[in-house]
């Protein structure tokens, strides 16, 4: 594996969201538009000063093939080059610092949009399944999580309860937009859904929308880190036991930020797990200890989407080296049945 | 090689759109027999249908105008291939015409069908008539289709 650094310095120089809520009455353009203007506020910037766009989004959540078009002239897209990423937003965010890093462009607006409440999640997720051995068994990626989860609880008892704990913990720190149990008890309690996980163990999903300005300019947060990996999509070709993807992207974003991955001193972690197991699996590929502060704000089980969650997670740890919670901080996006996709983004602070 | 492997599977699916505010307007106009469009402050384009942000200047629209429902045919195809028409889920016969018809007042094109499907009595540049359905739902096939004018 090789992976060299960043050939010019790539900076996070505004961001703006539209924050999850269960149902949005919204249109997805208004979504989306809300948070590119906040991204341009922050970023003081004007749409005359963006060179070009990342999009992300999911042709089938929007019940729209080239689900960008309905979106074009709000993420600021007409007669700019624009390139859409059809899997997650952090990914969107590499590519687009890629862009800056190469010189094509001096700032890059990425945008990340999902909105769950349109259709039914889970019975789409189908469709991203191999049809011909899969989608007639009518499996999900609700289900092959469960399938993940399961592998890891064999021959573990504790696992129903720590996982619990984990989600309970997770509830706790977010802002409870999203009225769901969140005590341990009320999530052990709460209904099986794909065993053995528990409504009460699953990240809530509903409509959001994110948008972050990356340039070449200075500013008070900088990418230094970029690695990100797609594993087999089939389950059965995988050890579903593990993230290598996540291990792979890791070290490749380590190596492009010059450090060591086992001595990283890493402050704040934002990772995109649904669910608790894939915290376990998230702390296992990476190595992160208890040092570091993980998920300060809930991560995902504040609330979330598809698609927006790994650019929502860099966004969180944006503003945490900005605000000088951290020196250091780790955003992580995933996507795919079974966290197929895997991309990590190393942010630290200063010029 | 070996033949295709046929795998029979029927799913349903919908979606919930919701419409953004200015097309909300645009439809419940269509219910009343009235088309209006956006016009940019910044570069003062009027768009039809409206759209929540003009793509040149990148402000949000508010100013609505009124166009009318006769305008000009800026291009025309007559279609040969029979479609099933999503909002009747039966078949449209061929051949059809459709055109894209920028509407007196406004600066773009609305696509929409054309009553006349010879291609020898259709010509860019010609006049147009929406000519509206008896009973007005507030979509835009509340226009059957668009006539040319004698």
């Amino acid at each position: 594996m090789s992976a060299g650094a960043l050939r010019r310095p790539v900076y996070v120089s505004g961001i703006g969201e539209s924050r999850p809520v269960p149902r949005d009455p919204r249109a997805i353009p208004e979504m989306v538009l809300e948070a590119v203007q906040a991204a341009y506020a922050d970023a003081r910037c004007a749409h005359t000063d963006i060179d070009a766009v990342v999009t992300a989004s999911v042709d089938l959540l929007d019940g729209l093939t080239a689900s960008n078009i309905a979106v074009t002239e709000v993420v600021d897209a007409v007669m700019k080059p624009e390139t859409r990423i059809s899997s997650e937003g952090l990914a969107a965010a590499l590519h687009a610092a890629a862009q800056i890093a190469s010189g094509a462009y001096d700032a890059v607006l990425v945008v990340a949009h999902a909105k769950t409440s349109m259709a039914d999640y889970q019975g789409l997720t189908r469709w991203a399944l191999d049809p011909i051995h899969v989608q007639p068994l009518g499996a999900d990626f609700l289900a092959c999580a469960g399938l993940q989860a399961a592998m890891l609880a064999d021959g573990d008892p504790g696992a129903e309860r720590r996982w619990a704990k984990v989600a309970a913990e997770r509830r706790r720190a977010g802002n409870g937009t999203f009225l769901i149990p969140s005590s341990v008890e009320e999530i052990l309690l709460s209904p099986v859904i794909a065993a053995p996980l528990r409504e009460g163990m699953c990240a809530p999903l509903g409509d959001a929308a994110c948008a972050v300005v990356l340039t070449a300019g200075s500013a008070a947060v900088r990418l230094t880190g970029v690695g990100w990996d797609l594993d087999s999509h089939a389950l059965g070709e995988r050890d579903l036991r593990r993230w290598d993807g996540l291990r792979r992207a890791f070290a490749r974003a380590c190596a492009v930020a010059g450090m060591d991955p086992r001595g990283m001193p890493i402050d704040l972690v934002e990772p995109s797990c649904f669910y608790p197991h894939e915290e376990e699996m998230f702390r296992a590929a990476t190595a992160i200890g208890e040092r570091a502060e993980l998920s300060p704000d809930g991560g995902l089980f504040a609330g979330t989407a598809p698609v927006v969650a790994g650019l929502s997670r860099f966004a969180a740890a944006a503003r945490g080296v900005r605000a000088g919670r951290a020196k250091r901080a780790l955003a992580h996006g995933a996507w795919g049945p079974a966290g197929q996709g895997q991309a990590v983004a190393i942010l630290q602070a200063g010029a | 090689m070996s033949a295709p492997v046929h795998v029979a599977l029927e799913m349903d699916q919908s979606w919930r759109y919701a419409a953004p505010a200015a097309m909300a307007r645009f439809c419940a106009g269509l219910k009343e027999r009235r088309i209006e469009a956006l016009r940019c402050g910044g570069c003062g384009r009027r768009y039809l249908p409206p759209r929540p942000v003009c793509g040149n200047c990148h402000l949000p629209l508010a100013d609505w105008v009124p166009v009318a429902d006769e305008g000009r045919l800026e291009a025309w195809t007559v279609v040969h291939v029979p479609i099933l028409d999503p909002r009747t889920g039966r078949m449209r016969e061929a051949p059809y015409g459709m055109g894209l018809v920028r509407l007196d007042g406004a600066d773009t094109t609305l696509n929409h069908f054309l009553a006349q499907s010879d291609p020898a009595r259709l010509a860019i540049g010609q006049r147009v008539r929406a000519v509206w359905r008896e009973q007005l739902a507030g979509a835009i096939d509340d226009i059957r289709h668009f006539e040319v004018l004698a």
